[in-house]
């Protein structure tokens, strides 16, 4: 026996407009996934379905076709909002609510819109069973929990970047020399610059400790001519070369 | 055996011989009603596998987090975590009296379990190289607001931008990251997957069991674990395929306006399909089109005029649909798929007809031995279902009537069917054993690996018919019972372990793809983004030109400029006139060299290009040598990845 009812579609229709109010008003991440995830996967799809009028005999087989017809509905979405160049939050929001509303009206009217199939039965849980399932859940979230934070904790490479630019910010009189550590350790470093090959500055015993990042911008004289210069990093503790960069200081 | 093979009197060898085979490939279809009677699902046992399955996904994360520090017990802990994941779900699928809700529910189970293994590989990025392409798109969409933007890396991806659309709709209406939105949409894409593939097994058997059995050998498909779960067109482009032989197979009995209903969903999934991946439309188009010509060659059908006509006009729709936007969008489809199909036959005929060649093996990787062993055990109960299932499967699209013996068989050649998607899905199963030809040859591994995907829809059908109607027969008992269930384990096993080289997040290797992507890679790229800005032009390695496109956001090139490659320039050992004025002559701004890729030879076999074969490791000096070049600088350092600035080659800093 299936559900001859049609009041799925003005559910439909209200999920639809209650979609459109939280993306207009709420930056709300939980509010807007838990009304649009459910409007991109199944709802649209689902007045489709209906507007459509193919009947179906189980569950899992409108469940599914619903699906089909809600990527069906998204995909179309998507060309129509780029020739209106509004592939915009609202505008996806307001294309699922004329579908979904449009879907559900074409149902509404049509004599013949078949029936919904049943539910079927759930099968009864015995409190260990119903523990049972939601222990797998937690072990299951908390692993991928794990996951992350190994993901997250975990670096095969140590290292120090060292860099040296032209002014970011367009100037042609400065250059940019920075340090960023990514080591286990605080790290400590001599390091000098030369123009065109003369000492220019020099920077003794600069701390970088882990994730820290430091930079200088330098003064430079500005010439006619291009000039070369070049940045050296040392370790104080065996005063051997560890990283050179290098770059062109622009011409006036 | 069957009656007639003991029954006889003076029996020749040869004859015990014809006997015998034809009792054990032939059509006979024992297996009875095949479904046990209505019953409820057992919660008890619910419960159990998923307490049960909680724990293997637990040991699957351990075994990454292990792989990613090295240490030797990471393939125990994972392997353990997947055998416990499919041993006990799969001979609870397989097993003859569990109930079809059941069945279903563990289907579901077992299909996301095998997708949150994936997941877990990487849980917070995706990580494939496809899956960094279409990534890389659906950010492009998301900042411009636009469709078909071109991608370099990518050439045909903007033609076919469902997945993105998809993606960034829900970006758009919820305000998750896109990773987020991304694993999400695949999550429910392997339920719809399995969910559809299902219902079609059932539509067209009429039987939960052999379905469910299908979908359980399905599983081993060497794409199913890995490759049609990625943040990629295909992952989308097979959900949609199935879903319209789904809605198709469900309407076959229907005549008039519920069969016109039917046909519209399916024109509006194949012209999903259509704008959605170019391989998946093109094999709905054989599909449909194939089924159309069974229909109307087959005779002896009161409902045949009717029936034929609603196939034929999907198979229009089928046909037409890709066309028209390959026509529209002017998608150079055979200029993108023809070298790939043409290499690949070329490799097979010249791996059948002549000696091996040395170049087909170079780039051949290295893969565990119980892994090999494994899948190759799997092919063999693989092919063992096929020879004892394909006549059966045959046989159960025969008229009602003739079911002893070869009658069927006779009959489906006397043309008299009644079900022409049971005679193409068993015909479609030959492509087996072509695509693992394919797959042993490097050139030919992407079709065998892409046909997998379609022709395990036949094999999946095939097999379960096997299981159903020959090793487990009518009552099955003791070894007929358990026996399938465990081939059928092993099967989805072998499926597991062909997905990839290494499923288990390991250290970092060469150029091996997802294996080669890793924090350093990853802060390197954003660093060009956050110190250079974005959109400058630079060119590198195939894996450092997908983490600058994506994280850095660069305007990566894979040619220096037309007709030299990225590999010219970066593997001479001097920087030569040839180099120099490749260089001079382009618009490259950049240079990215990574010296990590000269401390061992490539693990797919490359380091810039597929098409280049590798001689050996880089060397350093080769790769080091711009340092000393007039005109370009060295900018960046971080003693493995450099970054030189060749502006000052062509004059524009």
């Amino acid at each position: 026996m299936g559900i001859p009812s049609k009041r799925d579609l003005l559910a439909a229709c209200l999920w639809a407009a209650a979609t459109v109010a939280a993306v207009a008003v709420s930056d709300s991440v939980f509010l807007r996934t838990l009304l649009g995830a459910p409007m991109v996967f199944l709802v649209s799809g689902h007045s489709i379905l209906r507007a459509i009028g193919v009947r179906t005999t189980s569950v899992l087989q409108h469940l599914t076709y619903a699906v089909g017809a809600s990527f069906a509905a998204a995909i179309a979405g998507g060309f129509a909002l780029n020739a209106t160049g509004s592939l915009t939050p609202l505008g996806w929001a307001v294309w699922y609510c004329v579908v979904t509303a449009a879907a559900a009206l074409v149902a509404a009217i049509r004599r013949d819109t078949p029936d919904l199939p049943a539910w079927p039965a759930l099968v009864p849980l015995r409190l260990w069973q119903g523990a049972a399932v939601m222990l797998a859940m937690l072990v299951a979230t908390g692993a991928y929990a794990l996951a992350v934070r190994d993901e997250a904790v975990h670096r095969e490479f140590k290292y120090t970047e060292f860099w040296l630019l032209p002014s970011a910010s367009g100037e042609s009189s400065r250059i940019t020399v920075g340090i960023r550590s990514a080591e286990t350790q605080p790290q400590r470093f001599d390091l000098e610059i030369t123009l065109d090959g003369q000492p220019f500055a020099v920077f003794r015993s600069v701390a970088v400790a882990p994730g820290d990042t430091w930079t200088r911008e330098i003064p430079v004289p500005a010439l006619a001519t291009r000039q070369m210069a070049e940045a050296r990093l040392y370790r104080p503790e065996d005063n051997r070369l560890y990283r050179r960069v290098s770059t062109l200081v622009p011409r006036i | 055996m069957s009656a007639h093979f003991t029954a006889g009197t003076r029996i020749t060898p040869l004859r015990t011989g014809i006997r015998f085979v034809s009792a054990v490939i032939g059509p006979d279809l024992r297996g009875g009603s095949v479904d046990a009677s209505l019953q409820r699902a057992n919660s008890g046992w619910i419960a159990v596998l998923c307490l049960t399955i909680a724990t293997a996904l637990f040991l699957v994360v351990a075994g990454h987090a292990a792989g990613r520090r090295g240490y030797d017990v990471a393939p125990l802990f994972f392997w353990s975590g997947v055998v416990l994941l499919v041993v006990p779900t799969s001979l609870r699928i397989a097993w003859p009296t569990t109930a079809r809700a059941e069945r279903l529910f563990l289907l579901f189970l077992l299909a996301e379990s095998l997708f949150y293994c994936k997941v877990v590989y990487s849980p917070t990025s995706f990580i494939g190289h496809d899956e960094l392409l279409h990534w890389i798109a659906a950010e492009d969409l998301i900042s411009a607001r636009r469709l078909f933007l071109s991608n370099p890396l990518l050439p045909i991806g903007p033609t076919y931008p469902a997945l993105e659309i998809l993606t960034t709709a829900i970006v758009n209406l919820t305000g998750l990251p896109l990773f987020v939105a991304g694993t999400l949409l695949l999550a429910v894409l392997r339920g719809t997957f399995i969910g559809a593939l299902f219902l079609f097994f059932e539509s067209i058997t009429g039987s939960p069991r052999i379905s469910a059995i299908a979908c359980l050998a399905y599983m081993g498909c060497s794409t199913f674990f890995l490759f049609d779960s990625m943040f990629s067109y295909e992952s989308l482009g097979i959900v949609l395929c199935v879903l319209t032989f789904a809605v198709e197979a469900a309407s076959k009995d229907l005549v008039g306006r519920p069969r016109l209903k039917s046909l519209g969903l399916i024109a509006l999934l194949l012209a999903s399909l259509a704008v959605t991946h170019h391989l998946s439309a093109a094999f709905a188009a054989i599909y449909f089109g194939s089924l159309a010509a069974l229909e109307a060659w087959r005779r002896h059908d009161p409902l045949r005029i009717k029936t034929s006509t609603a196939v034929g006009l999907a198979a229009i729709l089928a046909i037409a649909l890709p066309s028209l936007w390959v026509q529209a969008r002017g998608i150079p489809l055979a200029a993108y798929l023809g070298p790939v199909i043409e290499s690949g036959f070329d490799a097979l005929l010249r791996k059948i007809l002549g000696p091996a060649q040395r170049l087909e093996h170079l780039g051949v990787p290295d893969v565990a031995l119980y892994m090999r062993l494994t899948t190759l055990l799997a092919l063999l109960l693989v092919a063992l279902g096929l020879a004892t299932g394909f006549f059966r499967s045959l046989a159960m699209a025969a008229p009602s009537g003739a079911r002893s013996g070869w009658r069927p068989i006779q009959d489906i050649l006397k043309r008299r069917w009644h079900d022409s998607r049971i005679i193409l899905l068993t015909l479609l199963a030959f492509g087996f054993p072509v695509s693992v030809a394919f797959r042993l040859t490097s050139a030919g591994w992407q079709i065998g690996n892409r046909m997998g995907t379609f022709v395990f829809i036949g094999v999946g059908l095939v097999v379960a018919v096997s299981v159903v109607h020959f090793w487990e027969g009518r009552t099955p008992r003791g070894l007929r019972r358990v026996a399938p269930a465990v081939a059928l384990t092993v099967i989805v096993l072998g499926g597991v372990m062909s997905s990839s080289l290494n499923p288990i997040h390991g250290r970092y290797r060469v150029a091996a793809d997802q294996e080669s992507i890793e924090p350093m890679g990853i802060e390197t790229a954003r660093w060009t983004k956050e110190w250079l800005g974005a959109g400058n032009r630079f060119t590198t390695d195939r894996t450092n030109r997908l983490l600058l496109a994506g994280y850095g956001r660069q305007d990566v090139r894979v040619g220096v400029v037309q007709g030299i490659d990225p590999a010219r320039i970066f593997e001479a050992e001097t920087f030569g006139p040839d180099e120099f004025w490749a260089l001079a002559g382009s618009d490259i701004d950049f240079l990215l060299i990574d010296l990590r890729l000269t401390t061992a030879p490539p693990v797919l076999g490359f380091y810039f290009q597929p098409w280049e074969r590798q001689k050996g490791p880089l060397s350093g000096a080769a790769l080091l040598k711009f340092n000393d070049v007039k005109g370009v600088t060295r900018i960046y350092d971080n003693g493995w990845i450099v970054i030189y600035d060749v502006r000052g080659l062509h004059g524009n800093s």
